[in-house]
């Protein structure tokens, strides 16, 4: 073997070698950024689950002193049941509406060529993503204190109705959105076959229909419910007294009146009020898939 | 039983398409009808308008002589079954069964019997408590006719009924279908695209395009002589041979060779299109002593079909195929003659693609 | 199944693949019937109507009234409260000649590219693209804390990062020894940043995920097989095929984050106007200083920004549909 030879035969080895020093570093790298980013979600998270059990909460997080006191205070907080119930009145009835409306609107919408169909569900998908709740506060504040509360205190400020009806508006349009593709996947020869057996249009809606679409409601019913479950802005500037505020906004009084916040009872009161999202979502994750499930075409 | 008449029966939808046109039929009391076309052609559409799932735009349809062009789809007394067999998930295989009867105000113990006699009848006694997503498809469509023959229309219509089964299934499926029909015995009209399909169950057929009837006859009318070059290339498993050709008195001269054209087609000559299937196509491999001139080439390509065998003959700047039994089979590169059996040989009018005719020379 | 948007206060956007209207009316192939259940018309619209009427009355109405409230000098109290006067354009004057207007807009611009543009976008197709590394524990765990962010209610998490950022002994803080750094006092503006970052990523990963796997396996090994490095395969082959899914994310969070609340409930806009971005803005000016008049022309902004961002968006989706 001439000594040029195996100078070249080091070099790949080291080579090779080199090769493979880079490629473990970039996986020991690639494991940290994970680590790193995985703990920047975590953080703040963990608070939520130590605090609540802890006799004497700080700030920061640390290895609790295991109490459940915590929660028998809660119980006798004046506010805090009543606006966990104030929350799923709220939720529950704006999803009633929501679930209503939208089933009538998307299944005729479907099934039935109404003319301007088309345009109608543009100018909903439009209107559905433009007028939040930032760009519409102003006019929605004056139309419920100004307007509804000279109709009716029902429809003024400080009522339930009144912000369910509010929130109603805003999910309605992405619902019937939803809701019409859902029904849209269902082949129509269902009907037409209850149809030529005789039946009516209401018993095939009866009988075909909503059990057919029963899924798709569960999933706009849990999708409203969660989404005022978790709304602050409506409720904050609608609602001013506490006994009819619901959680997401006394939450915030727990915590910005003067002096210190109450940690025991504000950690505890948070876990209360975020576990049931958490389930719906695992509801919901578990019996459809959270993902898009293809739902998005390339 | 029930005679279906339909008289000018022209569907447009609202984007302005047409898809009957002017379309006039009669099926026969008790007969299994099939319409046959490729996709778009409007049979499907015509299943439709006669369930009254589509209204027409004009023309009547007639049932029995009753004029139900306006009347709603539960009130015609037909029974559908659709291509996807729109069973219920929701209901079990005899709740399914028993829904029309249900829709009708009978009372449950008559339905539920009703429902298990005809279930027996079709043989799904052992699936009557599964929902439909436990059964395989051939059970399926079993279970969409159970429940189509439960109601006791006076006519079926069924919206290709075999479509969704595979191959072999498939096979079993048609003859299944084609006895109840005939035990049974109630008129039923059938879509498909599929022309084997068409050609093995149905006594009548009507060959569709366009919103029209191309042609209307007994599977073997429209396989042996069929009305135009559209329906030549759509029927048989193997496409009819269609060839540029020329008519010279009793003679045609085709692919370089002549063959006796048939009898008064064309007065004098005229360019035409010579139509022969593959099966009704003999191969010579010497010239024929009764056919001098006959159309000559050489075997280019060999296809087994498994007991016979389609062989491409090239001869003279045409290709043409013949049908030969597996012993038959000539050597590929070897010279062929090709002549037609005798009355198989048909002549198309080159520019409206029509059957000529042929004429007595007597009449 | 269509992603619940969670994001407080931000429009609810159905995020379905089928979101074109104009592709979802008639695809090609037979024309169908106008009614398939003998419902008809009269009955199909009387379906309609009542969701008509409250998105008519809640969603339709306040936008439109947002051009007269605007034109008008209205007030919270006092005597322009009792009779307002049409000011016409005043307003609009005020407002592009307020330093405050363009405080406010510096910031939302900061807050939306940093925190959505650059931040849930690159977090999000980063943690989407190398996820796919990992076990499938692992990963299940990872995007289980980003979703969690996402989905809890946003006062909650709002009091989670106060406690994280606090003076007093907040976790990072203690992380950090105890330096005693008022976070949301020195630094208000990244503290919002790094929080919507935090609160926003899931969505932009979620689609980010699902985008990936339309990409064809094929293609990948076909890359691996051609020995090209991580970065060229992402150049080469991922992103010609996510490149639609980019832009719409990127539009869609962009809206967003353009209209998100939630920074109000951690600064309030504060210290001072530090974080007054345009939600918070308009609501300070509405509600707290009762400058009705004066903010409906704010909201008349903001809306036809969202109607610009909202019709990229639509435009987008059709175009993508259609391709």
């Amino acid at each position: 073997m001439s000594p040029k030879r195996s100078t070249a035969a080091a070099d790949i080895g080291e080579a090779a070698a080199r090769k493979t020093a880079v490629a473990l570093a970039r996986r020991v790298g690639f494991y940290a950024v994970t680590c790193l980013i995985s703990v920047f979600f975590a953080l703040p998270l963990l608070w939520l689950v130590t605090a609540p059990f802890d006799a004497s909460p700080a700030y920061a997080i640390e290895f609790p002193e295991p109490t459940l006191r915590n929660f028998e205070t809660i119980l006798s907080n004046p506010y805090a049941l009543p606006s966990l119930l104030n929350s799923l009145i709220l939720a529950v009835g704006t999803a009633l509406f929501v679930v209503t409306g939208a089933a009538l609107a998307a299944y005729a919408l479907s099934r039935v060529r109404i003319p301007g169909r088309d345009a109608l569900l543009y100018v909903l998908l439009l209107l559905s993503s433009v007028v939040t709740g930032t760009a519409a506060m102003v006019p929605l504040f004056l139309m419920v204190s100004e307007v509804g509360g000279a109709i009716h205190p029902v429809l003024g400020v400080d009522s339930h109705f009144s912000v369910t009806l509010v929130m109603t508006g805003g999910l309605l349009p992405a619902a019937i959105f939803m809701l019409k593709d859902f029904v849209d996947s269902i082949p129509p020869s269902y009907e037409e076959s209850a149809r030529v057996f005789g039946a009516s249009p209401f018993r095939v809606l009866k009988d075909v229909v909503v059990p057919l679409i029963t899924p798709g409601l569960a999933t706009i019913a849990v999708w409203s419910i969660v989404n005022v479950w978790g709304n602050f802005l409506v409720p904050f500037i609608l609602l001013r007294d506490a006994d009819k505020q619901p959680a997401a906004v006394l939450i915030r009084t727990l915590y910005t009146e003067a002096g210190q916040p109450n940690l025991a009872l504000l950690a505890t009161f948070s876990l209360l009020y975020s576990l049931p999202v958490v389930a719906m979502y695992l509801f919901v994750s578990k019996k459809y898939g959270f993902r898009f499930h293809g739902g998005i075409k390339s | 039983m029930t005679r279906i008449r339909l008289t000018g029966l022209t569907k447009v939808f609202d984007g302005g398409v047409t898809a009957l046109d002017r379309l006039d039929l009669t099926v026969e009391p008790g007969e299994f009808f099939a319409l046959l076309g490729p996709s778009g052609c409007g049979k499907t559409t015509l299943l439709r308008t006669m369930a009254g799932l589509e209204q027409a735009t004009s023309g009547t349809i007639r049932f029995a002589e009753r004029d139900v062009t306006r009347v709603a789809p539960g009130d015609r007394d037909v029974a559908m079954v659709f291509q996807d067999y729109a069973l219920f998930p929701h209901m079990t295989v005899v709740d399914n069964i028993s829904y029309p009867l249900k829709v009708k105000g009978r009372a449950k113990p008559e339905r539920t019997a009703r429902a298990e006699e005809v279930g027996r009848q079709l043989g799904l006694e052992a699936l009557t408590a599964r929902r439909p997503s436990a059964l395989s498809g051939g059970q399926q469509q079993r279970v969409a006719l159970a429940r189509a023959v439960a109601c006791r229309p006076a006519l079926f219509l069924f919206d290709e009924p075999l479509s969704n089964l595979d191959a072999r299934l498939r096979l079993e499926a048609r003859g299944f279908l084609k006895r109840l029909q005939r035990e049974l015995g109630v008129t039923t009209v059938f879509v498909t695209h599929d022309q084997a399909e068409a050609l093995a169950l149905a006594d009548r057929i009507a060959v569709m395009e366009s919103g029209r009837v191309r042609q209307l006859g007994t599977p073997r009318e429209v396989f042996a002589r069929p009305a135009d070059t559209f329906v030549a290339n759509f029927i048989g498993s193997t496409p009819m041979n269609l060839v540029p050709a020329e008519v010279e008195g009793d003679r045609l001269r085709v692919a370089g060779g002549v063959f006796a054209a048939p009898q008064g087609v064309v007065a004098g000559s005229a360019k035409v299109t010579a139509g022969i299937r593959p099966e009704y196509l003999r191969l010579h491999d010497a010239e024929p002593t009764d056919a001098p001139d006959a159309p000559t080439g050489t075997v280019s390509i060999l296809e087994n079909l498994g007991a016979t065998t389609l062989v491409t003959v090239d001869c003279g700047g045409e290709s043409l195929s013949a049908v030969v039994p597996e012993d038959a089979e000539p050597a590929p590169g070897s010279r062929v003659w090709l002549t037609p059996q005798p009355g198989r040989l048909l002549v198309y009018d080159n520019d409206s693609g029509e059957l000529l005719p042929r004429r007595d020379p007597a009449g | 199944m269509p992603v619940p948007s969670r994001r407080d206060d931000a429009p609810a956007t159905a995020v379905t693949g089928h979101a074109d209207p104009g592709e979802a009316a008639f695809s090609a192939g037979a024309p169908r019937a106008v009614d398939s259940v003998g419902l008809g018309r009269a009955r199909a619209l009387l379906f309609v109507a009542p969701a008509l009427l409250l998105i008519g009355v809640f969603l339709l109405f306040p936008a439109l009234w947002t051009l007269y409230i605007g034109a008008t000098n209205f007030e919270r109290t006092g005597p322009n409260h009792v009779n307002p006067q049409v000011t016409w354009f005043d307003n609009y004057v005020d407002v592009l000649t307020d330093p405050s207007f363009y405080n406010s807009l510096w910031l939302t611009l900061l807050f939306v590219l940093f925190s959505a543009v650059i931040g849930q976008n690159g977090l999000g197709f980063w943690l989407a693209w190398s996820t796919r590394r990992l076990h499938r524990r692992v990963r299940r765990v990872v995007e289980s804390l980003v979703l969690l962010a996402w989905i809890l209610p946003s006062s909650v998490v709002a009091f989670l990062w106060i406690a994280m950022l606090d003076q007093r002994g907040g976790t990072l803080d203690a992380l950090l020894g105890n330096p005693g750094t008022a976070w949301l006092v020195e630094y208000p503006m990244v503290a919002i940043i790094v929080f919507n970052t935090w609160r926003g990523t899931a969505f932009s990963m979620m689609l980010y995920s699902a985008a990936l796997s339309s990409v064809p396996p094929s293609q990948l090994e076909t890359a691996r097989l051609a020995g090209a490095t991580g970065g060229q395969t992402l150049r080469d082959v991922v992103f010609p095929h996510i490149r639609g899914h980019v832009l719409t994310n990127t539009l869609l969070i962009t809206l967003w984050t353009f209209n998100d609340f939630g920074p109000f409930l951690i600064t309030g806009g504060g210290p001072g106007d530090d974080t007054e971005i345009a939600a918070v803005y308009l609501y300070n000016t509405a509600i707290r200083d009762g400058d009705l008049g004066y903010s409906g022309a704010i909201s008349l902004l903001i809306l036809v920004a969202n109607v610009v961002l909202a019709l990229a968006y639509l435009r987008m989706l059709r175009r993508r549909d259609s391709s």
